[in-house]
């Protein structure tokens, strides 16, 4: 017995080492970071780190979304009628290595960026704003060096300056985004990655740089350094010739582990600072609460999610017989307006959010977050309602449909109940106005979806959109133009909506721009191009111990989500 | 002897030719979206999905990659598991010997165990501590491992505090791991010769629960098979001329019985060592271990190729030598098998 006694002492001794330090700031993370170069980071598991080890010319100030504030950069101006911008570069910057940073190693990040431009990276959008394209030279020819070359240089002064081929209202927001992290020239050469020079790019165009041997040995200049990665751990340590304040935290730990219950457990009893949830239902229930938990809630969410439906759906397999005979549907069934918006005022959002959002959760009246410029909180919204189902379902197809009924057949992701649930609440709605009216509901596997969707052989799925930067732009030009991103998913086109967006694109006049996406909101919500499903209201929890995690300065366009704000930002009780 | 085992060694690239072939074969079941989609990280980058099936070749014919992935493994190159974010032969390079320091810390005690409670309940067939240890075997039987890791994590760890979660050591402990030297890849091992026991111990702390848990999981089956083979030698006719000789039962139950008793043991024993060896998938899982385990069910899960396929030929490996190991064992315990 004196035996088993002392072994529990001498354990609980050692283990009360366990508690994550003062100085340290412990993140327990359920997926890996696959990255930790700039010119291939896309994820945001990859950007939370990046965005710490490297910077970027400029960033978001504070939680807004809409001013941006100088970073590696001191200021800038804009000249040629939005089409150059002239950087002036912070003096005095090291990098990790011990180089000194210069307009060269800025220069070099671009170009790197628009050399590779490789399909795993964001740098489609740089290449958007610099090139006209957001191909690689690879996949378009006419990209040539002298084009990329002229596209960011250095003048005599030092500065960096960008020559757009058009104005790009969204170019300074994509600059803050941690994949244009300034990286190190000399040492990533040093390392074997491209020398920057124009005898070699060609060697490089599209090549992957997610295992480059810069991501195994970064050197950038942010205010923390990699000690190290392995297996489940990254370690990272304040930079002593930091240029800028002195971090409060000296040390840095992301440890993988991916039982939830695992992560659960080590955060209550402190020997993890911020672990990755499980989901707002299982948040609520195991961590709010709780002693030594700081809970903050109503923070702004920033993807965006819809029913997609399909005016040219290019698969016979879902169509049955092709016709409206009630067993099928035609290629073109949601051409006509009337049925999109008899489907819309089909689906209960307020059900969706009690059921699915757990309360938590708000109708949008466009593809938009609220947070972002642009957004018009006065374009109407559908609502359930039956009544007005049942009148558009009369009137389409000139009451063929309700005559002969329809089956409809939708796929949703494998895997994902929230798109799942929804689906259930539409078909359950639908299905009970008509008897001859039949929708049925497929899982689908994501890769297969991707592909299909992409191809236009999906009739009604849900997809959704997370933000590459914080521009109304991302989202709307992706969702509502007839050459968005993911128009061939939807087959619908509105040319004065087109006009609309392409007129915002090529101001920098922000009025002007939310009165034209005021205008794309209020001709969608007629048109009806999309089902809205209502936005989860977003949320974090960490330590009680941790200083600076608040709703007033959580930044959603910050890859580390969970504070939303830098770890140097960050300091414990 | 020499003969057998170099016959045995030659049959490890066969075995992996043959592995390879099946499972290369197997993944062309998948579509090559499918098979794309891991390099995929978000709905962003779905736009490239052609490009990167194009830039992986995963529209070639079979032979085309089947021979790609035969000429660069035999340069030593077995791809790059997106799992881990590093080449398969440096995740496998870096995560075995975690494994294999939690095999050793595993399989010494199950067997042991198991061998001494096998014993014990046969000697006291239907007394009560046989009774005991046969509702224990069922238990044991019944608990999949990853009841028991949650139970052991939220008795030892959450709520009596005695023991870590989680990884392989303390977080401040991982910043010293940089100045470990490594002899032998096992971090308790190389921790001591580096003179620094506190890391040695905090890493052993880190295997307790892990282990633990496989302990109680695995020793089920050996212990039942143990406590039969043990009754069936105790009635065999050597054991009664033994003890008509006259020797002291202790002498008949251990040197007689219980020899004989452990050679189906040896085969057991050689699975549980492959099963280890091959990664305690979920075990490692609940507790963030960083070994093979862990790896290969995040690979699965994502449908890491290069990664299933390199843990399959790393696991042939294993089989192989860990059969060859028991064969000699079968022959030195057993002096009737030989190797001819």
């Amino acid at each position: 017995m004196k035996k088993v006694a002392a072994l529990a002492t001498l354990l609980t001794l050692t283990s009360a080492l366990a508690a994550a330090p003062k100085d340290t700031l412990v993140y327990q993370m359920s997926s890996d970071i696959p990255t930790m170069d700039p010119g291939v980071t896309y994820d945001t598991a990859s950007g939370a780190v990046v965005e710490n080890i490297y910077e970027t010319l400029l960033t978001y100030s504070g939680a807004s979304l809409t001013k941006l504030e100088p970073l590696l950069a001191t200021k800038w101006t804009i000249s040629n009628g939005g089409k150059t911008y002239t950087f002036d570069l912070r003096k005095g910057v090291k990098f990790h290595s011990g180089n000194a940073m210069t307009c060269a190693d800025a220069e070099y990040t671009f170009e790197r960026n628009l050399v590779t431009n490789s399909a795993e990276s964001g740098n489609w959008f740089l290449a958007e704003s610099l090139l006209g394209t957001g191909a690689n030279a690879a996949d378009d020819k006419t990209i040539t060096w002298a084009r990329i070359d002229k596209a960011v240089e250095c003048n005599n002064a030092g500065q960096l300056v960008f020559t757009l081929p058009s104005v790009d209202p969204a170019f300074l927001a994509k600059l803050a985004f941690p994949g244009q992290s300034v990286v190190d020239q000399k040492h990533a050469a040093g390392l074997g990655e491209w020398n920057g020079k124009e005898a070699t790019w060609k060697d490089w165009v599209g090549k992957d740089l997610t295992n480059s041997k810069l991501s195994q040995n970064p050197s950038g200049t942010g205010a923390y350094k990699l000690v190290r990665k392995d297996a489940n751990t990254v370690l990272a340590t304040a930079f002593d010739s930091y240029w800028g304040k002195k971090p409060a935290l000296k040390n840095v730990i992301f440890q993988k582990v991916s039982e939830i219950a695992a992560r659960q457990q080590a955060f209550l009893r402190g020997d993890a600072d911020i672990i990755d949830g499980g989901g707002r239902a299982v948040d609520t229930e195991q961590v709010k609460g709780k002693p030594g938990v700081l809970w903050v809630d109503n923070l702004p969410n920033t993807s965006a999610t819809a029913f997609f439906m399909n005016e040219n759906i290019k698969n016979a397999g879902l169509l049955g017989s092709g016709k409206l005979d009630g067993r099928g549907i035609p290629a073109t069934f949601f051409k006509d307006a009337n049925v999109r918006r008899a489907f819309s005022y089909s689906f209960n959002y307020d059900q969706y959010i009690r059921d699915v959002q757990k309360g938590a959760g708000k109708q949008r009246t466009m593809l938009l977050p609220e947070s972002f410029p642009g957004y018009d909180a006065k374009v109407s919204t559908y609502t359930y309602d039956k009544a007005k189902a049942e009148a558009f379902f009369k009137r389409a197809y000139g009451g063929q449909l309700w005559k002969n009924g329809f089956t409809l057949t939708t796929n949703y992701r494998a895997g994902s109940e929230p798109s799942q649930k929804a689906m259930e609440i539409l078909k359950a709605n639908v299905e009970a106005l008509n008897p001859k009216f039949r929708v049925n509901i497929q899982a689908k596997q994501w890769s297969e979806m991707l592909k299909d969707s992409k191809d236009g052989k999906e009739a009604m799925t849900i997809m959704g959109w997370a933000p590459d930067y914080a521009d109304p732009d991302n989202f709307m030009y992706t969702f509502y133009s007839s050459n968005g991103y993911y128009n061939p998913r939807l087959n619908w086109k509105d040319s004065q909506i087109d006009k609309w967006l392409d007129q915002a694109r090529a101001t920098v006049n922000t009025a002007e721009r939310n009165r034209l996406y005021s205008l794309v909101g209020k001709k969608a919500y007629e048109q009806a191009p999309y089902i809205l499903v209502p936005a989860g209201v977003g949320y974090t929890f960490v330590s009680a111990n941790l200083v600076g995690v608040s709703a007033s300065n959580y930044n959603p366009m910050i890859s580390f989500a969970n504070t939303g704000t830098f770890w140097k930002e960050l300091s414990k009780k | 002897m020499l003969n057998f085992i170099v016959k045995r060694l030659i049959q490890i690239p066969v075995v992996m030719l043959v592995l390879s072939l099946m499972i290369v074969g197997l993944t062309q079941l998948l579509t090559p979206e499918q098979r794309a989609a891991p390099y995929i990280r978000s709905e962003q980058q779905a736009a490239r999905l052609e490009q990167i099936i194009e830039q992986r070749g995963l529209r070639d014919p079979f032979p085309v990659q089947y021979s790609r992935w035969l000429g660069s493994t035999v340069k030593g190159d077995l791809g790059y598991s997106k799992a881990s974010n590093q080449d398969v032969v440096t995740t496998i390079k870096e995560r075995l010997p975690r494994t294999i320091e939690l095999t050793i810390v595993t399989a010494i005690p199950i067997l042991l165990l198991s061998i001494w409670l096998g014993t014990l309940s046969a000697l006291h067939k239907d007394k009560f501590i046989d009774q005991l240890l046969r509702v224990l075997v069922v238990l044991g039987y019944s608990l999949p491992s990853f009841v028991v890791g949650i139970l052991l994590l939220a008795v030892f760890y959450a709520y009596l505090g005695w023991l870590p979660g989680s990884g392989q050591l303390n977080v401040i402990n991982t910043f010293a791991l940089g100045d470990i030297k490594t002899y032998t890849g096992l971090l308790t091992v190389d921790a001591a010769l580096n003179g620094r026991w506190d890391i040695a111990w905090d890493a052993l702390q880190h295997m307790i629960l892990p282990a633990l848990t496989l302990v109680i999981v695995l020793s089920a089956n050996i212990i039942k098979v143990m406590r039969n083979n043990m009754l069936e030698a105790l009635t065999s006719d050597y054991v009664r001329t033994a003890r008509a000789k006259g020797l002291s039962p202790n002498v008949v139950n251990r040197k007689h019985a219980r020899r004989n008793a452990l050679l189906s043991i040896v085969t057991l024993g050689g699975f549980l060592i492959i099963g280890l060896l091959g990664g305690s998938l979920i075990t490692e899982t609940i507790f963030a271990f960083p070994g093979v385990g862990q790896w290969v069910v995040q690979a699965a899960i994502g449908v890491d190729l290069a990664a299933v396929l390199g843990f399959a030929m790393l696991t042939a490996v294993i089989v192989v030598l860990v059969s060859t190991v028991v064969d000699i064992l079968y022959g030195v315990i057993d002096p009737r098998v030989r190797f001819d």
